[in-house]
């Protein structure tokens, strides 16, 4: 499943947002890209890499599409849009130890 | 014994034994191996191992800047995780090796690669660049098992070193311990830039952009870091050395005034709870500065009312008698705080920042905060709090800031919550706010000039870039004036006037300062006993006639020779 959706924080994908992101996309059993929503399939990558996230460099205003595949796809989708759409970002509970033990596990493959 | 000059930063002494700090030496990569040399399995193992002490390492520094330093520094080395587990800059690593390549090689080529990627891109991204190099040595130095000595860990040097570096970044300043290093110099660096700020809060001696001469002293000389001074002295003699044991000023508990008896407040700069008793015991007559970003740093989301208030209280209670002047949230320009999205401006410090985005965007937090502030001064002592607004540049601002108080206090009085309304200012950072002065002094109780960014506004000049370092001195005429037209224009009025930059705790200012017409200075906890020393030596009429003698000068260098004169 995939949405495309226009990315609200003023910061775009930088800092503080991106970092958000790759860990929302940590805390799922979900395979999750990204890519700018013109770019196509080419233009995908991986959501829960801090450096492919960081290294699109898409700013407030631009148009992303975001495909999720696995078990909890559709959560997965939905919180990482979220904080695509949110303006001030939510503040989640206990995410941080969360995402710290999944970015630490072994190869999904 | 050879004396070589800079720029005195702490004005503190220290003697130790040289010990630079070269955070990129020794990690030169040997020769490829034959990938059919190559044990693949034990490189993998070597790679893990390597990222597990590296995360160690990168925690223990984090923890170390939250507590030491309690800034946004701390959040920088959250990023250097990240990237230490991103799973692409892993994988890719972790499939070189499996082909044959050494774990250093591999980690040397797609870091190499990554960082190239970074520095083509525009704005805030470069600077990542910086980050995943950090991240890459960290890796490096476990790989090549880097001689210990080459590297000085920071956060474990011991007892009685002077370290010596080109420049150290705020972060590196937050991990060194007090009370291991006696001193620092740099090649480069101003006494304004935050990592002097940070040594200055820890009370470590520094001189900084003492130059090229610096890079030819070798590890382990004998070193005085004289920071009071402005200089280092190789070799010294016993009786230098002497001079430098003395160690700190004793404070001047009580409150001073100049030789012809006009009263100056001596008050500190306080930017982290840990910072309040330091103060006290150095006899600041109060807190001039009390800068909240500290309560908002390190966190997820910000702090309650209450969390404010009892900060606001543990300071009051450590000035009973003195005056607490707050400064309302003032984040943005080069303070970052991560979950209040501060938007990626190209001009930053010309952005949105301090009062602007209190008025806007963050009206939520200002108000939280004034509710904290107005319940505080309805406590017993409270009458010494005072409340100021960061960056003013606008009456209207002061305006709607002060009719957010008046609300606010309406609605305290609607819920029955005991409050009273503190003395309430503005500082004076911006020309705008100078050439208001005189309006601002009427509408409000007090003013407080904000040195740093006055003098880089006045002069354009930003206070983090070297190549402007020049500019960035508020002894230029041009910063002298914008400072007597703010005090000129107070002294018709109720309000006092304050200063509380860097150039308050310089003494060798003190009476040119207090010729100015200034009633407070506020200062870095360390300097309060020397400028309470000078305060009393000062006649207010000579101190007049010096000061008039510095604003006819027409050149930083006509200032310097009045003040040396």
């Amino acid at each position: 499943m995939e949405r495309t959706v226009t990315v609200v924080p003023e910061a775009g994908l930088h800092a503080r947002p991106a970092s958000k992101l790759v860990q929302a996309a940590n805390r799922f059993d979900a395979d999750v890209s990204i890519g700018r929503a013109d770019d196509g399939d080419d233009g995908l990558v991986r959501a829960d890499s801090m450096l492919s996230v960081s290294g699109l460099n898409v700013g407030h205003g631009e148009s992303v599409r975001v495909v999720a595949e696995g078990a909890e796809a559709a959560d997965a989708l939905d919180a990482v849009c979220d904080l695509l759409t949110s303006e001030v970002e939510a503040e989640s509970e206990r995410e941080g130890a969360d995402a710290e033990s999944d970015a630490d596990g072994g190869d999904p493959t | 014994m050879r004396t070589l000059t800079g720029v005195g930063s702490t004005p503190l002494s220290g003697v130790g034994a040289a010990r630079w700090y070269r955070p990129e030496a020794g990690l030169t990569l040997p020769d490829r191996p034959d990938p059919s040399a190559v044990d693949a399995d034990a490189e993998l193992a070597r790679f893990e191992d390597a990222r597990d002490a590296a995360r160690e390492a990168i925690r223990s520094a984090r923890d170390r800047a939250a507590e030491r330093v309690g800034e946004e520094e701390a959040a920088v080395f959250e990023a250097h995780e990240q990237f230490l587990d991103d799973p692409e800059l892993v994988g890719d690593i972790e499939a070189a090796v499996e082909d044959g390549t050494p774990a250093e090689h591999a980690v040397h080529d797609r870091f190499a690669a990554a960082i190239e990627q970074f520095e083509a891109l525009d704005g805030p991204m470069a600077e990542r660049a910086d980050d995943l190099r950090d991240v890459r040595d960290r890796l490096l130095r476990v790989l090549l098992n880097t001689d210990a000595d080459a590297v000085a860990d920071l956060g474990d040097l011991p007892a009685g070193t002077v370290l010596l570096a080109e420049r150290l970044t705020p972060s590196d300043t937050a991990e060194l311990d007090p009370d291991a290093v006696a001193g620092i110099a740099t090649v480069a660096g101003g006494r304004t830039a935050h990592a002097a700020i940070i040594a200055r809060s820890l009370s470590i001696p520094a001189v900084v952009g003492v130059g090229e001469s610096l890079r030819e002293i070798e590890d382990g000389t004998d070193l005085l870091v004289d920071g009071a001074d402005g200089r280092v002295v190789v070799d010294p003699d016993a009786a230098t050395r002497e001079g430098a044991d003395a160690g700190p000023a004793p404070p001047v508990p009580e409150r001073v005034s100049t030789a012809d008896g006009r009263p100056i407040e001596v008050a500190a700069n306080v930017g982290s709870e840990a910072e309040i008793a330091p103060a006290a015991e150095r006899g600041a007559d109060g807190i001039g500065l009390f800068r909240t970003e500290f309560l908002f740093y390190d966190r997820e989301a910000p702090p309650t009312e209450e969390e404010q208030y009892e900060a606001v209280n543990a300071a009051l209670s450590a000035f009973p008698d003195g005056r607490v002047v707050v400064r309302t949230l003032d984040v943005g320009g080069d303070k970052q705080v991560p979950y209040l999205d501060l938007p990626d401006e190209s001009n930053p410090f010309l952005g949105r920042r301090g009062i602007r985005l209190s008025l806007d965007e963050h009206r939520d937090l200002f108000e939280t905060q004034l509710r904290a502030l107005l319940r505080a001064a309805a406590r017993e002592g409270g009458e010494g709090l005072a409340v100021m607004f960061p960056l003013v540049s606008r009456i209207e601002e002061v305006e709607a800031a002060v009719s957010a108080v008046e609300s606010v206090a309406a609605d305290l009085d609607a819920e029955g919550v005991d409050h009273a309304v503190p003395e309430l200012g503005a500082m004076v950072e911006t020309p705008a706010a100078v050439f208001l002065a005189d309006r601002l002094a009427e509408r409000l109780d007090f003013l407080s000039i904000g040195t740093n960014d006055l003098t880089q506004y006045v002069m354009a000049a930003d206070r983090e870039n070297d190549g402007v370092a020049a500019y960035h001195d508020p002894l230029h005429p041009a910063v002298l004036r914008a400072i007597d037209r703010t005090a000129s224009a107070a002294a018709g009025t109720d309000a006092w006037v304050g200063m509380c930059g860097e150039m308050a705790g310089d003494p060798e200012v003190t009476e040119l300062l207090v010729g100015l017409g200034l009633d407070e200075l506020s200062m870095s906890a360390v300097t309060v006993p020397a400028v309470k020393r000078r305060v009393r030596a000062v006649d207010s009429d000579a101190a007049r006639a010096l000061a008039d003698e510095a604003l006819a000068c027409e050149t930083r260098a006509e200032v310097r020779d009045v003040l040396d004169g």
